[in-house]
């Protein structure tokens, strides 16, 4: 019997490994942590969405004694979902450090916070370089965009349209209806460079408490108030960080929408395109790049060289691709560049391409002797960064490399040559007058 | 003003004369060696000339042209003072055995020119 089970689960194990990898690069097993499971239905659209594109979802209360994001030094997560806003400390093992370190090891993160987020979903976003408004009751008020509603009157159900105009992250597809947002602002820590804001307030909005009058002016205002914020780490790990749990949930996926002073009424909110598009990127399903078969060699020649001479001609190519979920595409953009690179670039090429994903050039060895490297470093808005290196040695010319019998040096030539006739000329008529 | 001007001219003949009169009597080996100094020095000045022309390109050749000629020269100076009679710093050195290190000199400077011409 222990052999069958055996058996059985040594067959599993390919299924069982279908686990982020450089050549499948989409996470797969995503660990979500709520508060409550009513979250579990209430945002359902949200979760379906990525089962539905083939994630496997492992649902956990925050609190879950249980809860582990490793075990054995491995973890059994590619990316983590925190819907708990409220939550003060995690069960089992996991602890603001523990999510830090999951990420810093290339995984994601998806935050969903609300207005009193508790100080453990605060420090995770600081960490990601996102600053919530420290008013735990505040809310993002804007009485100008709000969401035109029957039931609500405080205008704190905003309608937003700002979004980061870039394709590779919110998708090709223009969003047509406004996103609904009900929660807390954020700002974005200005010497973080890596986080980006996708989606922000508009120039009338402002974080306060709305059940109470306005005392002091609010610390957060208009459009330096992030919604939604998206972190590529350098590790390329993605983080996705919202103010709003509710802009999930089925309710906001589905309601219709009207901005005030707007005639137009959808009737759907962007939120679900905005969410589906967003948790692509965020997941790895776009703009993941990798650069596979660099080559270079002599014009002419097919084998790589170990050394260059200078004033070679020489071809370098590359392939890069992008993984669109399921397979690697060829990647098409007209702005790669090569560096020809000893300690400042010597050489500086954009690359032309095939839109099959090869990138070619051709360039001259610069003058110059010695280690040199050819460089890429491509880093572009929503995709992730690519940095290839590779050294190369070019050496100046062999002593019998040299031009020879050059007609410009005859004139040379000659008076050496007749300095030396002279030289006889002169031996003999000095000894003949002795 | 103009009588001055033709004096002095008539100074410079006389000076002239003077001199060409002197070296008249310089024995004909010394006025051979000066021959061929006066050889080597118009062939530099030539190459120099040439280089202006036509740019710095072998300048290495170039270098090795210009070098041999004043290298011949030089050595030939150096002859000149060992073999002449009345130079009494060199009159214990017999002229064959200066003529001997004119000869080796010579034969060294030729071989790195040749070895620098391209």
């Amino acid at each position: 019997m222990a052999k069958l089970i055996f058996v059985v689960l040594l067959t599993l194990i390919p299924i069982l490994c279908t686990s982020f990898s450089p050549e499948k690069p989409s996470d797969r097993r995503i660990l979500v942590l709520l508060d409550d499971f009513a979250v579990k239905s209430s945002h359902s659209l949200f979760f379906k969405s990525l089962q539905s594109r083939g994630f496997d979802l492992e649902f956990k209360l925050a609190d879950d004694p249980k809860i582990a994001l490793q075990r054995y030094g491995q973890y059994l997560y590619d990316a983590l979902v925190l819907f708990c806003p409220t939550i003060e400390r995690f069960g089992g093992s996991i602890d603001a450090a523990a999510v830090l370190d999951f990420v810093d090891s290339g995984h994601d993160l998806i935050v969903g916070a609300d207005n009193n987020a508790s100080d453990l979903i605060r420090e995770i976003a600081t960490e990601c370089g996102v600053d919530f408004d420290e008013d735990s009751a505040a809310m993002v008020v804007d009485h100008s965009g709000y969401a035109v509603s029957s039931t609500e009157g405080d205008h704190t159900l905003i309608a937003s349209d700002d979004f980061i105009k870039s394709d590779v992250i919110l998708g090709s597809k223009k969003i047509e209806a406004p996103v609904l947002f009900q929660g807390i602002g954020h700002s974005l820590n200005p010497s973080n460079s890596l986080v980006l804001k996708v989606l922000s307030a508009s120039p009338t909005a402002f974080s306060a408490n709305p059940k109470s009058k306005l005392t002091s002016p609010p610390s957060l205002i208009g459009s330096s108030i992030s919604l939604v914020s998206v972190i590529q780490a350098r590790n390329n790990a993605r983080i996705l960080i919202s103010g709003s749990l509710s802009m999930f949930s089925n309710r906001f996926f589905r309601s219709d929408v009207q901005k005030a002073g707007s005639p137009t009424k959808h009737d759907k909110s962007g939120n679900e395109q905005f969410f589906t598009e967003l948790s692509k990127w965020v997941l790895h399903e776009r703009g993941h790049l990798k650069a596979v078969n660099v080559q270079h060699h002599k014009v002419g020649e097919t084998n790589e060289p170990s050394i260059y001479r200078i004033n070679d001609d020489l071809e370098y190519s590359v392939e890069i691709y992008e993984w669109s979920g399921t397979t690697w595409e060829p990647y098409v953009a007209d702005d790669v560049q090569i560096q020809f690179y000893m300690m400042s670039p010597y050489v500086l090429k954009t690359l032309s391409n095939d839109s099959k994903g090869r990138y070619f050039t051709s360039f001259k060895v610069p003058d110059v002797y010695g280690v040199f490297q050819f460089k890429i470093e491509y880093e572009r808005l929503g995709y992730t960064s690519l940095s290839l290196s590779k050294q190369i040695p070019v050496r100046p010319f062999r002593h019998n490399e040299y031009e020879r019998f050059i007609p410009a040096a005859y004139p040379y030539y000659g008076a050496a040559f007749s300095m030396m006739a002279g030289f006889f000329v002169f031996s003999a008529v000095h000894l003949y007058n002795k | 003003m103009a009588r001055s001007s033709t004096s002095t001219s008539k100074d410079a003949q006389d000076l002239f004369r003077a001199l060409w009169s002197a070296y008249s009597a310089t024995p004909t080996n010394l006025k051979i060696i000066d021959l061929y100094v006066l050889f080597a020095i118009f062939t530099a000045l030539l190459q120099v000339v040439y280089m202006a022309l036509v740019g710095t390109f072998p300048f290495n050749s170039f270098l090795s042209g210009v070098l041999s000629c004043v290298g011949t020269a030089v050595l030939a100076v150096c002859l000149r003072i060992q073999v002449n009679k009345e130079n009494k710093e060199f009159k214990d050195l017999a002229p064959e055995r200066a003529f001997a290190d004119f000869v080796l000199c010579n034969l060294v400077l030729h071989l790195v020119i040749m070895n620098f011409l391209g």
